[in-house]
C-alpha cells in the first residue's frame, strides 16, 4: 500500500479507503487542500477584508504595502472584524439547528407532526420549571407548547436574558454582568454581531471581541442549550448503549443507508421507517437480510447517543464512506456536508438525497422534510434505498467495526456516579482523577486525521484526567478503542481504578456538537457542588483539528464560560499580535480562561496537564509539576 | 537597469501576480474583459507550494546564457539586448518543448496564446512586460505585489539592501530580525501542523 | 589563427558563433557537405507529419556566414586528416589548413542490411533531403512499414499516422522506445499510438525486401510475408568518421572528447553526433546524439577553441515528444537494469494520465521519465546534470505541484 495514505490518517478504514478512492478516481477533500496551495497569507492571517466595496482590502504584515484598508481600519480592527463573522456564522448555524427543534416541538403540541413525540416528559417537565412554566396539572402537549413558545422568546429581545444561563453557577453570571456579555437573546446577539462588524460601527477591536463572547454564550447557553433539551424531549435522554463504530459498521449483505449532517428531527424518522416491518420484509424480497442504518457526523452522533445506532465515520470519512460502494443511500440535512459528495455517489450506486429547505448540494435529489411530511417521506425515502440494493456493484468493507459504548447524557454521568457528581468531586480532590478535558470538535485535513484527538486523549488518559469528547473526536476516539470497559488499561492508575470501580470506560462519549452544552451543565454542577466558579475547576477544553465557523463559536463560549480551551489548528488571527494576546493572555482578566494554539497533540497535552495542576493548586489541591 | 527581483520570504502566496499578469498579457488588459475573452489569457508567472505550502512567485530569470535559447530546435528563442530580455516567437516555435526541458527552473507554460497565431499552442513564458515598459509602466506583477515580494529595481540596490540585511543579522537575534512577527507566527505554525 | 569546422550543423554552426565572439578576426573556414543553411535536425520529423512547411527549417539566417565572417565550402565532405601537417583534406583534393579544427560532422543513419534495399522507395530518415522524397512518394502510398522503434521510427510512424496513412511499425524489442522508457510508459504510448490506428509487431524483422523497381514487400524473420509500398528505417546512426586517423585520434563508438571537447590530438575538437563524451548518468563514456547536446557541445568546443577554459562536464541524453494526446519527456538513465545501486520510485496517477518515474543512484538522481505533466521536467533534468544531492523527501519529485521552490536553499 502506498505510504502516503499512511501520512493522511492514523485509520486503517481510512488508509484502505484513500487507496480504493484513488483507484476508483475519485477526487477527495486531501486532493483538494493541495490544489490549494499556497493559501492566500493575507486570508490565513485574517488580514483580508471583503466586507464592502471600497475594498477588497489587505494589509501588508511586513510593513511596506497599506497598513490600513480603504475606510481606516487597521489590522486589528480587521482580524477581530472576521473572527467576529466566524463566530456570528457558528452561532446562526447551531441556533437554527435549535430553532427547527423548537418548530417540531410545537407542531407536536399542536398534534402536527405525526411520528414524532414526547418521548421524556421528565426532561419536558424539568425544562419547562426553568422556563418558569409550572407543570403541576398540564397536559404533556399542552404544556409542550407552553414551552416552546417560551423558547421563541429566547430567540428574540422581548428579554433581558436567555433563559437557560441560570443554569451557569452564580459567580460566573455575575462575571458576565460585571463585563457585560450576559446573552440577551438567541437570533438578536447574532443580529447585533453581524451589524457591529459592517463597515463604520464598532470598530474598537476588544468591544468586538466582546460581543464575539456574547454572541458566543447566546449559543453555548442559548441556541445549542436548547437544541440539545429539546432533542431530548423529543427523542429521549441518552443512556449508555453498546455500539460500534467505523466502516465495517456497513453490512455486505444488508441495505445501507446513511444518514449525514446535524439535526435528529430528520434521522430519528429515518430510524423509525428502517425499523419498520414493512420495511424490512421489503429488503427481505430484494435478497438482503435486513436495512442497516449508520451515521456519520452529529446527526449520526445523536442516534448513537440515543438508540446506539452505528457511525460509520466522521468529517474526513464521508467522502470514503461512499467509495465502499456498499451504501444504498446517503440522506443529508445540513452542516459539514462537503459539496463534493454528489459528485463521488456519481461513482458508485449510492442515491444522495437532500433533506433541508436550507440545504441544496450539487447532485443531490432534494426531498424536503418538514414537521407535517417527515414520516412520510421518510417511509418513502427507505423504500427507495431498499429497491436500490439490487443495484449494487462491487463492495468493500476492508474493516471489522470496533465497539464502544456511547449515550452519557449528565443524567447518566451523574446516575453512574450514584446520583450526585460527589464520587467524581472525591476522586478529583483525592488526586486520584487529576481533572477532566472535553476534546471537540472536528477534523480538518490540514491535521493528520485523528491523530491529534487520538494522541491527545491517550496522553490524558495515561495521566488520570478524565476526558469526555462530542463530534468527531468522538468517533475518532471509538474507533481508537478507547470507549470499552478494558480500555482502563490504557489509562493512569487512578483513572483506572475509579472508572473501573464505576464500570465505566476513561473516555466518555457525550454525543454531537450541540451535546457540548452537556458539557456546560456539568461542569456546572462540579462548580456549583464546591461552590466555586467554573474557571477554577481543573478542567480544560481542546479543539485538535477543527475547521468549521461553528467550532470557532464552541471554542469562545467554552473560554467564555471560564474553560481554557487549546485549538490545534491556528485561527485567522496572526495579523493582529493585539489580538493574538488578548485572546491567549488578556481573556484570562475578563473571563478567567483563554485560548492557546498548540497543533502539536503531545504539547498540547503537556499544556493542559499543566493548566490543570495550576488550578488544582490554586483549589488547595495536591498538585504536581508538569 | 532595472530589472525584477523576488524576495522569496515576503510571498504570502495571495498569488495577485498572477492574475495581474494575465490580465497584462490579454487582449484587453482589464481583468474583468480578460476573462471573457478566447483564447483564455494566462499568467506568465507561477506562484508554486514549498515544502511547507509557502509561496514562491516562480518567474523567468532572462538567464544569460539561456538554456531554452541554446536548446530551442526552431531557433524561435533569442534575446532582446535592449530590455535583456529573453523571448520566444510564437510563429517560429513549434510546440516541441524543447525549452521546458531545458529551463531549470521550469517557468515555460504551453497553451493558445493572443499573441500567438489563432489555433496554435506554442511555448509562453515572462517578457518582462516588455510592452508596459515600452508604455511608461512597470511590469505587472511588481504592480500588484503588496507584499514586496516582487520588486522593479536596480540589482545593485536590491543587493545592498540584501547586504545590509544580513550584515544586520549578524549582530542581532534572529527574533528581532522577523520581517514580520504576524507572518513568523503563521508560517511557524503552518510548519508545526505540516511535521506532525 | 586559422580556424577549421567540419560539419555545418547545430554543433558546427554554435561552435562558429562562439569562436566569432571571443575572437573576431581569426579566419574561419567552415566545411559541410549539406548545402542548405544550417537547419533543425528533429524538426524534419515535423515536415513529415505536416506541421512545419520545409521553410521553417533553417535555423540561421541566409546571412549567417557574411555575418560570421566565415569561408564556406559546402556540398564537400573531408577524405582525410592529415595530422602531421594539420591539413584537412576534401574530398577531391583540395587542402585546407588549420591551427584549431572541430569535428562536427555528426551522423549517418545506419543503413539497412538486407537483400533489396537498393528498390525505391526504401528510405532512412536524416536529413532534409530524405523527408522532401519521402513526401514525394506519399500519395500513391497504401502500406507504409516504419523499421525500428527508436526515437527515429516512432517519430516516422507518428508523422504517417497524422498524414492520414496506418503504418505498421516492425520492432525488435517488447515496446517501443525501450532505450528511453520503462514497461508502464511504453504501453501508455504504444496504447495511444494503437489508438490511432497503428500497427505494432513486436519480436520482429526484416530478412528481405522484395519487389520489381519500387519495393512491393517485405519478408520477415517468422517467415511471413508484408506488402509496403513505403519503407522508413530508423535503426540508429553511424558517426561520420572514415577520415578521422585512428592512431593520432582516439575513437570509441564515436571521437573521444575531453570535458573542453578537444580530442586526444592538441588543437582537434570534436563535438555533437560524432563525439563521444563522458555521460553523467551513466558514468561511462556514452553516445548521446542529440540535438541540445550537439548546440551545447559546439559552443563550448568554439569558445575552448578561440583560447577560453570552458569545461562541459558531461553529456546526458533526454528526449522531449507530444505523441497526439500524450506527453513524453525521459531523461538520462531511465531504465537501469534492476540493480540494487539503483533506487526506483514510480507514480501512477489514473485520473489525470500522469506517470513519473525516477531513478536515483545513492542520493544523487540519475534518470527520470514524466508521461504528461512534463512542463517541470527541466527541473529534473538540472538536478542530473548538475548530481545535486536530493536532501527533500523524494516522493516530492513525483508529486504534480513539485516546483522550484521546494529545492530552493
Amino acid at each position: 500500500m502506498d505510504k502516503k495514505f499512511e501520512d493522511l490518517t492514523i485509520t486503517q478504514d481510512g488508509q484502505l479507503l484513500l487507496e480504493k478512492a484513488e483507484k476508483d478516481q475519485v477526487e477527495t477533500v486531501w486532493q483538494r487542500l493541495q490544489a490549494q496551495q499556497p493559501q492566500c497569507g493575507y486570508c490565513d492571517l485574517g488580514l483580508s477584508c471583503r466586507i464592502c466595496i471600497m475594498g477588497p482590502c489587505r494589509v501588508d504584515p511586513f510593513g511596506e504595502g497599506p497598513q490600513k484598508g480603504v475606510c481606516g481600519a487597521d489590522a486589528d480592527i480587521i482580524v477581530a472584524r472576521n473572527l467576529c463573522r466566524m463566530v456570528a456564522a457558528g452561532a446562526a448555524s447551531h441556533s437554527d439547528h435549535g430553532r427547527d427543534l423548537v418548530e417540531v416541538l410545537a407542531s407536536v403540541a399542536e398534534g402536527k407532526a405525526p411520528g414524532y413525540q414526547i418521548r421524556s416528559v421528565e426532561k419536558l417537565k424539568q425544562v419547562a420549571t426553568e422556563y418558569g412554566i409550572d407543570p403541576e396539572g398540564k397536559d404533556v402537549l399542552p404544556l409542550a407548547g407552553e414551552l416552546a413558545q417560551a423558547m421563541m422568546e429566547d430567540y428574540g429581545m422581548r428579554q433581558k436574558q436567555i433563559k437557560l444561563v441560570s443554569r451557569a453557577p452564580q459567580k460566573r453570571r455575575d462575571l458576565w454582568e460585571k463585563v457585560g456579555i450576559t446573552p440577551r437573546g438567541i437570533d438578536r446577539e447574532t443580529s447585533e454581531m453581524m451589524h457591529r462588524t459592517h463597515m463604520g460601527v464598532d470598530n474598537g477591536w476588544q468591544s468586538l471581541l466582546l460581543q464575539a463572547l456574547r454572541n458566543a454564550l447566546s449559543d453555548g447557553w442559548g441556541g445549542s442549550m436548547i437544541a440539545t433539551e429539546v432533542s431530548d424531549i423529543l427523542f429521549g435522554i441518552p443512556a449508555p448503549k453498546p455500539t460500534t463504530v467505523n466502516v465495517g459498521v456497513l453490512k455486505k449483505d444488508q441495505v445501507n443507508i446513511i444518514v449525514h449532517g446535524h439535526n435528529p428531527v430528520v434521522s430519528e424518522m429515518i430510524l423509525k421507517a428502517c425499523e419498520s416491518p414493512d420495511m424490512i420484509a421489503l429488503a427481505k424480497e430484494k435478497g438482503a437480510r435486513g436495512i442497516n442504518l449508520a451515521g456519520v457526523c452529529c446527526t449520526g452522533n445523536e442516534l448513537l447517543m440515543r438508540h446506539g445506532v452505528p457511525m460509520a465515520g466522521n468529517h474526513l470519512m464521508t467522502e470514503l464512506v461512499l467509495s465502499t460502494g456498499a451504501v444504498e443511500m446517503m440522506l443529508v440535512d445540513y452542516q459539514c456536508i462537503m459539496p463534493s459528495l454528489g459528485t463521488v455517489a456519481a461513482c458508485y450506486h449510492t442515491k444522495m438525497i437532500s433533506t433541508s429547505d436550507k440545504a441544496r448540494f450539487p447532485g443531490m435529489e432534494h426531498r424536503e422534510f418538514h414537521p407535517e411530511n417527515a414520516e412520510q417521506m421518510a417511509m418513502e425515502l427507505v423504500t427507495e434505498a431498499v429497491n436500490n440494493f439490487v443495484a449494487r456493484g462491487e463492495v468493500y468493507i476492508p474493516v471489522e467495526p470496533v465497539n464502544a459504548v456511547g449515550g452519557f447524557s449528565v443524567e447518566t454521568i451523574i446516575g453512574a456516579l450514584g446520583g450526585t457528581p460527589d464520587p467524581l468531586l472525591d476522586a478529583i480532590k483525592a488526586g486520584k482523577i487529576r481533572g477532566a478535558v472535553g476534546i471537540v470538535g472536528c477534523n480538518n485535513p490540514k491535521i493528520k486525521h485523528d491523530y491529534g484527538h487520538v494522541t491527545l486523549t491517550k496522553r490524558l488518559i495515561e495521566n488520570d484526567v478524565l476526558v469526555v469528547d462530542t463530534g468527531c473526536v468522538s468517533v475518532a476516539n471509538a474507533k481508537a478503542g478507547f470507549k470499552v470497559p478494558e480500555a482502563i488499561e490504557m489509562a493512569g492508575p487512578g483513572l483506572k481504578e475509579v472508572c473501573g470501580s464505576l464500570g465505566i470506560p476513561p473516555v466518555l462519549h457525550l454525543g454531537s456538537c450541540v451535546d457540548n452544552v452537556r458539557i456546560l451543565v456539568l461542569v456546572s454542577a462540579l462548580a456549583n457542588a464546591l461552590d466555586v466558579d467554573i474557571s477554577d475547576l481543573p478542567i480544560a477544553g481542546a479543539a485538535p483539528e477543527w475547521y468549521s465557523e461553528k467550532a470557532v463559536t464552541i471554542g469562545t463560549y467554552f473560554v467564555a464560560s471560564g474553560v481554557t480551551t487549546v485549538l490545534g489548528p491556528m485561527p485567522p488571527i496572526a495579523g493582529s499580535m493585539n489580538v493574538v494576546k488578548l485572546l491567549t493572555e488578556g481573556l484570562n482578566d475578563v473571563v478567567g480562561a483563554t485560548f492557546a494554539v498548540e497543533p502539536d497533540p503531545e504539547k498540547a497535552a503537556v499544556l493542559i496537564r499543566r493548566h490543570i495542576e495550576g488550578k488544582r493548586k490554586a483549589l488547595g489541591l495536591a498538585s504536581v509539576d508538569v | 537597469m532595472k530589472e525584477v527581483t523576488v524576495h522569496p520570504e515576503r510571498c504570502v502566496g495571495c498569488m495577485q501576480c498572477m492574475i495581474a499578469c494575465a490580465t497584462a498579457h490579454s487582449q484587453t488588459r482589464q481583468v474583468l474583459t480578460a476573462l471573457m475573452e478566447t483564447p483564455l489569457p494566462k499568467s506568465r508567472v507561477h506562484v508554486g507550494a514549498g515544502l511547507y505550502n509557502e509561496g514562491f512567485p516562480n518567474r523567468c530569470r532572462h538567464c544569460n546564457p539561456a538554456p531554452c535559447m541554446v536548446a530551442c530546435l526552431a531557433g524561435a528563442i533569442l534575446r532582446d539586448p535592449e530590455r535583456d530580455t529573453v523571448l520566444v516567437n510564437p510563429d517560429k516555435c513549434i510546440n516541441c518543448a524543447g525549452c521546458a526541458m531545458a529551463c531549470p527552473y521550469g517557468v515555460i507554460r504551453f497553451h493558445e496564446d493572443s499573441t500567438a497565431p489563432p489555433d496554435k499552442t506554442v511555448a509562453v513564458k515572462c517578457d518582462n512586460c516588455d510592452q508596459r515598459q515600452a508604455e511608461g509602466l512597470i511590469p505587472a506583477c511588481v504592480e500588484v505585489c503588496k507584499s514586496g515580494a516582487l520588486t522593479f529595481e536596480e540589482s545593485t540596490d536590491a543587493l545592498k539592501r540584501k547586504t545590509d540585511e544580513v550584515a544586520r543579522s549578524v549582530s542581532r537575534g534572529a527574533e528581532e530580525m522577523s520581517l514580520s512577527p504576524a507572518f513568523s507566527l503563521l508560517t511557524a505554525a503552518k510548519r508545526a501542523q505540516l511535521s506532525l | 589563427m586559422k580556424y577549421v569546422i567540419v560539419g555545418n550543423g547545430i554543433a558546427g554552426i554554435s561552435a562558429a558563433e562562439a569562436v566569432r565572439q571571443l575572437d573576431p578576426s581569426g579566419h574561419m573556414t567552415l566545411i559541410g557537405d549539406e548545402t542548405a543553411l544550417p537547419y533543425s535536425r528533429p524538426m524534419i520529423s515535423m515536415v513529415l507529419d505536416g506541421s512545419t512547411p520545409l521553410e521553417k527549417l533553417p535555423i540561421r539566417s541566409p546571412g549567417i556566414y557574411d555575418d560570421l565572417n566565415i569561408e564556406t565550402r559546402l556540398g564537400n565532405r573531408i577524405s582525410e586528416i592529415d595530422a602531421g601537417r594539420r591539413e584537412v583534406v576534401i574530398e577531391g583534393g583540395k587542402r585546407v589548413p588549420f591551427d584549431r579544427l572541430l569535428i562536427a560532422t555528426g551522423a549517418d543513419a545506419r543503413p539497412v542490411e538486407v537483400p533489396g534495399t537498393d528498390l525505391k522507395n526504401i528510405y532512412t530518415m536524416r536529413t532534409e533531403a530524405h523527408v522532401r522524397h519521402i513526401i514525394q512518394t506519399l500519395p500513391t502510398v497504401r502500406n507504409p512499414l516504419v523499421l525500428g522503434g527508436g526515437l527515429v521510427g516512432f517519430k516516422a510512424a507518428y508523422g504517417l499516422l497524422k498524414r492520414g496513412l496506418k503504418p505498421t511499425m516492425l520492432i525488435t524489442s517488447p515496446y517501443p522506445l525501450s532505450m528511453q522508457v520503462d514497461e508502464v510508459a511504453g504501453k501508455m504510448i504504444l496504447d495511444e499510438l494503437v489508438r490511432h490506428g497503428l500497427t505494432v509487431r513486436v519480436g520482429i524483422s526484416v530478412k528481405a525486401f522484395e519487389g520489381s523497381k519500387m519495393v512491393e514487400g517485405a519478408l520477415l524473420s517468422d517467415d511471413s510475408a508484408l506488402p509496403c509500398d513505403l519503407v522508413i528505417a530508423g535503426k540508429g546512426v553511424v558517426p561520420s568518421l572514415s577520415f578521422v586517423p585512428q592512431d593520432r585520434i582516439s575513437v570509441g563508438q564515436g571521437i573521444f572528447v575531453d570535458e573542453h571537447m578537444e580530442t586526444s590530438l592538441k588543437g582537434v575538437f570534436a563535438a555533437g553526433d560524432v563525439a563521444e563524451h563522458f555521460d553523467i548518468a551513466r558514468k561511462t563514456r556514452w553516445m548521446n546524439a542529440i540535438w541540445p547536446e550537439a548546440a551545447m557541445q559546439g559552443r563550448v568546443a568554439g569558445m575552448n577553441m578561440a583560447g577560453r577554459n570552458v569545461s562541459y562536464t558531461g553529456s546526458l541524453s533526454r528526449n522531449v515528444m507530444r505523441i497526439f494526446d500524450l506527453d513524453l519527456m525521459t531523461m538520462g538513465l531511465a531504465n537501469p537494469k534492476a540493480d540494487s545501486e539503483y533506487d526506483v520510485l514510480n507514480a501512477h496517477g489514473f485520473r489525470n494520465n500522469l506517470y513519473r518515474k525516477l531513478v536515483f543512484r545513492g542520493n544523487v538522481l540519475v534518470g527520470a521519465v514524466l508521461v504528461n505533466g512534463i512542463e517541470q521536467g527541466g527541473l529534473l533534468l538540472a538536478l542530473i546534470q548538475n548530481e545535486t544531492p536530493i536532501s527533500i523527501s523524494r516522493k516530492k519529485l513525483l508529486e504534480p505541484g513539485f516546483n522550484f521552490r521546494q529545492i530552493m536553499n
